[in-house]
């Protein structure tokens, strides 16, 4: 019965690849296997390096390992509580399960499979290059690899089960008829959560080299009851070949069939209940302080958009997520010890410039969600934009202003925030302030401009638009904005300062730089709104 | 007025419309019938500037849906055959969003969505988000949409969808007014009584091409009436 209910699905995957949509995804690929080769080649020097460090090496490299699954466990159970709550209750295909002589278990079970997919794939597609990384650090047998994918995909069931149970008893607990009270308290469990996160990571002296290792070594990722404690003590052996101890994979894949046993009661307890109280309400909408506001043209959209995302759940949940990112990132620049590292010429600047690719991370991941997403947001009452005597430049613009205004004044925020603790010189703030606005321009133009190329107005959530191949392409040739500008900002810096003396060829290394700045950032600004637009006029699967 | 002259639209390698040409006249009811996948839709769709025509070209008043599209589509109303709304918005909110993109001016705009809310019907939940409308409320409310700018010309793809005969009662008086005030409307439907009763005229479509045109005095004298000449056109 629950490969009858996939079929479905499959048939939808098995029906959307043909040699056409290959060749168009080619690009996506590449660059997705350019980033998997450029991520491992970065694990393998990281861990090189670390391994290498007197002592402390190899601890260190055991530690990086148990805190990259301590993280992970984290967002993956807050991952499958949004996602749970998506597929579970705001599928569209819920109805026509439930109303057709299939089990309830049975519907559970492929909403159990469809959740767990949707919410771990990426960490299942990007986790391998870390694995290989250990496994040539480290010399490791073919078993290794089998034994770490396999402890990593149960170790993704666990959170998926975890994510899950919650996901029933959060709809079942707060008062129903409206899924935000649901998702106030996925906001305040994760407010606890990061919490206690905080609380683990902070460290006790970072004033020194050896106080900086010490707060590593005492970061609370290792208790024997965390998964990333059990993934690390299975892997671990086998990867130093040293005996292999089958107690810790058992203790994982238990783990794995009791929580997910236990989503599936919790389902079994609560979902039918749940969906009656669910079912959308009668319930007036009170009009409120902008109430008789009237927007005018240019303004429609983007009040439109403004008001549905406060009302929809699917929308607004995901500002969890990135304030949970955010709040993780901004600890960590506090918890940098630079006075312990202040001996090494530039670190500020360097410290400056790390701040600034990082937060092109996040701006990347940001824009992914809020600006590459906007477009879809219209869904299949895209007709309505496109049968009224709106120019399509107007709506894409709307689309920009939607993500580029709350993105930016985020970023800016983060930047100057995370200088600040860092206590950058004044000038060092004015430049990265500078570089992330236009950093915020080009990736929102860029955002905006994929998102029209690929539209989802089908969508189920709106969370899977950014998830899909198309959301993850713009991602990744987002980052790349930010790192090719950075290179090149700090090239400048490199040859302004440490070169002895100014001479000709390095002024014009210097104006060739800028120009390529520009370049780059008026190309990823300009060239994706123009085809996009071009795009969205020629769409015609809209109703 | 609206004129279509010499349409024709392919997807891939099939034919949804071959050479059509039509003219509606100025208050002119015009309905086109046929059967499934006839090639109604795709002709309304190509009347709203959602599809483009391969050949042939679309007046709607005196403008080019194609090449004069912002003018021709603020003069036009359109309700699909399909609701989909923007579920989080109220219906007040949805009416008053639509005046916005029609560059209504405020007071007008807040007149017209009052009395738009009242004409059919749903003014006692105006307040309430759409997603909690039944099929018939969603399609009172898409009406009242494709009317607030008084538009001159009307595309309807299904009018009657999901509506209770109080709905189509109020409806068809709606048209009926609509056209003796000088709209011009089009429409594409199943009900064969209701082209009957409503429209001057009706086009028979079939595999994307009109077969015939009658008048309302042409298929009143046949026998079987427009059903009987449709079921003959079909096969």
């Amino acid at each position: 019965m629950i490969l009858l209910l996939l079929k479905p699905k499959l048939l939808l995957l098995k029906n959307s690849i043909n040699t056409q949509v290959v060749l168009r995804r080619l690009p996506f690929i590449a660059i997705g296997i350019v980033f998997w080769l450029l991520f491992y080649i970065g694990t393998y020097k990281v861990l090189t390096y670390v391994r290498g460090i007197e002592f402390f090496g190899e601890i260190l490299s055991r530690k990086l390992f148990s805190m990259t699954f301590f993280s992970l466990f984290g967002f993956l159970i807050l991952s499958s509580i949004i996602t749970a709550i998506s597929f579970f209750y705001l599928s569209k295909d819920i109805p026509l399960l439930l109303s057709k002589p299939v089990e309830i278990r049975d519907i559970l079970r492929v909403k159990t499979f469809e959740a767990f997919m949707n919410s771990s794939w990426m960490a299942l597609s990007f986790m391998p290059p870390v694995f290989i990384a250990y496994g040539i650090s480290y010399g490791a047998a073919a078993g290794y690899y089998l034994l770490v994918l396999a402890c990593f995909l149960l170790f993704s069931l666990i959170t998926a089960g975890i994510g899950i149970t919650i996901a029933h008893i959060l709809t079942r607990v707060f008062p129903a008829k409206r899924t935000r009270n649901v998702l106030l308290g996925i906001g305040v469990m994760l407010f606890i959560m990061i919490y206690f996160l905080v609380k683990g990571l902070i460290p006790q002296d970072i004033s020194t080299p050896e106080g900086f290792i010490n707060s590593i070594m005492s970061f609370k990722t290792e208790s024997p009851m965390l998964p990333s404690f059990w993934i690390t003590e299975a892997v671990f052996p086998i990867l130093k070949k040293s005996s292999f101890n089958i107690f810790y994979p058992i203790i994982i894949l238990s783990n794995a069939l009791f929580f997910l046993l236990l989503s599936e009661i919790a389902g079994l307890r609560f979902y039918r209940v749940n969906m009656e109280r669910i079912q959308p309400s009668s319930e007036r909408v009170k009009r409120g302080i902008l109430g008789g506001y009237y927007p005018e043209i240019n303004t429609a959209m983007f009040y439109k958009d403004i008001k549905i995302f406060f009302r929809d759940t699917g929308q607004w949940s995901q500002v969890f997520i990135i304030g949970a990112l955010i709040m993780i990132y901004i600890y960590n620049f506090k918890s940098i010890p630079i006075n312990a590292l202040s001996g090494f010429p530039f670190i500020k600047e360097i410290m400056v410039l790390v701040n600034l690719v990082l937060s092109g991370l996040v701006l990347s991941a940001v824009s992914a969600r809020f600006i590459y997403a906007s477009v879809s947001l219209e869904g299949q009452a895209f007709w309505i934009i496109r049968t009224s005597p709106v120019d399509i430049n107007r709506f894409i613009r709307s689309k920009f202003f939607y993500g580029f205004i709350p993105v930016t004044l985020l970023m800016l925020v983060l930047v100057f925030l995370t200088n600040f603790v860092m206590d950058a010189k004044r000038i060092l703030m004015y430049l990265s302030l500078g570089t992330v606005l236009m950093l915020c321009v080009s990736v929102s133009g860029l955002g905006t401009g994929f998102g029209a190329m690929y539209p989802k107005f089908k969508h189920e959530n709106i969370a899977a638009v950014s998830m899909s191949l198309g959301g993850m392409a713009f991602m990744l040739i987002a980052f790349s904005v930010v790192i090719a500008t950075l290179s090149l900002e700090a090239w400048i810096f490199y040859v302004y300062n440490l070169k002895e003396a100014m001479d000709m060829s390095g002024a014009i290394q210097i104006v060739l730089c800028m120009v390529m700045i520009i370049l780059i950032n008026t190309t990823a600004f300009y060239l994706p709104l123009r085809i996009g637009r071009k795009k969205l006029q020629e769409h015609i699967g809209i109703i | 007025m609206i004129i279509l002259d010499n349409i024709s639209k392919s997807f891939n390698v099939t034919h949804a419309v071959k050479n059509i040409s039509l003219t509606v006249n100025t208050g002119e009811i015009f309905g086109i019938v046929g059967p499934n996948g006839a090639g109604k839709t795709t002709t309304i769709r190509m009347m709203t500037g959602l599809i483009k025509p391969d050949e042939g070209k679309i007046i709607v008043g005196k403008y080019d849906i194609v090449k004069e599209a912002i003018n021709a589509k603020s003069i036009l109303g359109y309700v699909p055959d399909k609701a989909f709304l923007y579920e989080k918005l109220t219906a007040r909110e949805f009416l008053i969003f639509i005046s916005a993109i029609y560059s209504i001016p405020k007071s007008e705009a807040l007149s017209r969505t009052d009395e738009m809310l009242a004409l059919f019907g749903i003014k006692d939940i105006e307040d309430e988000l759409i997603e909690s409308f039944s099929q018939g409320m969603r399609q009172r409310l898409l009406f009242a949409s494709a009317l607030i700018h008084n538009p001159e010309a009307l595309l309807i793809d299904e009018p009657f969808m999901g509506l209770d005969p109080f709905g189509i009662r109020m409806l068809k008086g709606v048209i009926k007014d609509l056209s003796s005030k000088g709209v011009t409307v089009f429409l594409a439907t199943h009900s064969l009584y209701i082209a009957e009763e409503l429209c001057h005229r009706v086009g028979f479509i079939n595999k994307g091409s009109i077969i015939s045109i009658k008048t309302r005095e042409e298929i009143k004298g046949m026998e079987g009436g427009l059903e009987g000449l449709f079921l003959k056109m079909g096969s």
